[in-house]
């Protein structure tokens, strides 16, 4: 258990970096970050539920212009190890549930929090790029290099430090949750689950169709044959 | 016909260089010092001179803003006009401003059409549509058909910049692009689609009742929220989960 914490932490610190310092590969999305520790802690089912969920959210959340998005690098990354963590040491499937719908939560959370964690980063920059400016006009070509070297040691550190401190909180609140009221939770994670994914589902369909009405009727199209093919069987 | 200063190695080098483009994103100068990092191979390549040099890299910290795969076709045709300055051609500091200037605005408007609007919530969809099946083969598929286009462009864009220069976004190149976003965003609704049917009939026995109405609220609820900017999905998401946390607890 010791080991897959520490590698969720540790992943924390490359979804962080993979998130907007360095290549923007989509590594760190929750689905990605789900089938990793899936299998680090050798349980997918919780880690994909869990992932699937945080995905559908993460996809409609969007990175434009200056606008600092919520943090579901660090979200997805904690939200799926506090539910891994949490169902390790739950045998029953009640609260095993009782434990995705705890680590969603706290991966929203982890993310909303975490959009302050960015702006600071974003705002001690400003700093660093007057510096680098001042040192290449007085001779200092590596400064460029120094700087970026600089950046992303501190989206790292920062990653991982702030994916430990939400691991250690959300496992030290969930875990007596999850043993005391894991009925109540796995009925909330029933009625929340279908709520989650449709929201997240009509926020993508919003982007996609973008109100025309063609688009609309593709979906419509799409979903009653997707239906009956899986009603009724391929004809 | 002269050789161009500027090789192939050089422009993959920037292409590389490209991935840290918002390593150091701040508000004052956004892009400006993960662009002049980027551009960086082409001028130690162009001015021998240190200080100009200097001048030129100092010159390239200034803001800088656009969408961060598609830069790499500003980079190419900025850096073809650094050629020409280098060369003597006529290419002032103004004129090099302008075209970052025009150039990182309409990249920024396709490619955040193009990447964030379109690109990954396809790819998104369809590895939820993967995972929802129970498969890890959803993430890989996911990443692989979004960074076809983001890797491939981010590479080989800068070289595509360098060879079109200034008007690497002619209208041709633009129609294409935009016909690519629509190809891709009813793609995207059709796969929406079949995500929704797949969710309402899990492994060909349908789902139950309540589970259909709750995700038809879902759609309704996310429909109507995805109207106004706030409260934003996480919050509606994060304000859904809590209450049916606490329906339960008083039920």
């Amino acid at each position: 258990m010791n080991l897959g914490l520490l590698a969720t932490v540790l992943l924390g610190g490359l979804a962080a970096l993979d998130a907007a310092p360095v290549a923007q590969t989509l590594f760190s999305q929750p689905l990605v970050t789900a089938t990793l520790l899936g299998w680090v802690w050798g349980e997918w089912k919780v880690a994909l539920e869990t992932g699937v969920v945080l995905q559908i959210l993460a996809a409609s959340t969007l990175p434009v212009g200056a606008r600092t998005p919520e943090d579901y690098a660090s979200g997805g990354v904690v939200g799926i190890g506090v539910a891994l963590a949490l169902a390790s040491q739950q045998p029953f499937q009640m609260a095993r549930e009782a434990s995705v719908l705890i680590g969603v939560l706290v991966g929203l959370l982890t993310a909303v929090g975490g959009v302050r964690l960015l702006k600071w980063q974003r705002r001690s920059h400003e700093s660093l790029s007057r510096w680098c400016e001042a040192e290449i006009r007085r001779g200092d070509e590596s400064a460029l290099a120094r700087a970026h070297r600089a950046a992303i040691l501190l989206a790292f550190a920062v990653g991982m430090a702030y994916c430990a401190v939400c691991l250690a909180v959300g496992l030290w609140a969930g875990s007596g949750l999850v043993a005391h009221e894991s009925l109540r939770l796995s009925r909330a994670w029933a009625m929340a689950r279908p709520l989650w994914l449709g929201l997240g589902l009509a926020q993508l369909l919003s982007a996609f169709i973008q109100r025309r009405l063609s688009r609309a009727a593709v979906f419509g199209f799409a979903l009653i044959g997707a239906w009956l093919v899986l009603m009724v069987g391929m004809p | 016909m002269m050789e161009r200063p500027l090789r192939n190695a050089t422009l993959l080098r920037m292409g590389l260089r490209a991935s840290l483009l918002q390593a150091t994103w701040n508000y004052e100068r956004q892009q400006g010092l993960g662009w002049a990092f980027a551009l960086a191979p082409a001028i130690e390549r162009l001015y021998a001179d240190p200080a100009e040099r200097r001048d030129r890299l100092a010159e390239h910290t200034a803001y800088f803003n656009t969408q961060p795969t598609l830069a790499s076709l500003a980079l190419g045709a900025v850096a073809g006009l650094e050629e020409r300055r280098a060369a003597g051609g006529g290419v002032d500091h103004e004129a090099v401003a302008r075209v970052k200037v025009i150039l990182g605005s309409s990249l920024a408007a396709i490619g955040d059409r193009l990447f964030w609007f379109t690109l990954r919530p396809f790819s998104a969809c369809l590895g939820v549509l993967v995972a929802l099946g129970g498969s890890w083969l959803g993430a890989p598929l996911m990443w692989v058909c979004y960074n076809l286009f983001h890797i491939g462009l981010r590479l080989f864009g800068v070289g595509w910049g360098f060879r079109a220069g200034p008007t690497v976004l002619n209208p041709q190149v633009r129609r294409r692009f935009n016909r690519l976003v629509g190809s891709l965003a009813v793609a995207g609704a059709a796969l929406v689609g079949v995500v929704v049917a797949v969710l309402l009939v899990p492994g060909g026995q349908p789902a139950t009742l309540v589970f259909q109405a709750l995700l038809a609220a879902g759609l309704s609820l996310g429909l109507i929220a995805a109207q106004r900017a706030r409260p934003s999905p996480t919050e509606w998401a994060l304000g859904t989960g809590l209450l049916c946390v606490i329906a339960t607890w008083f039920r």
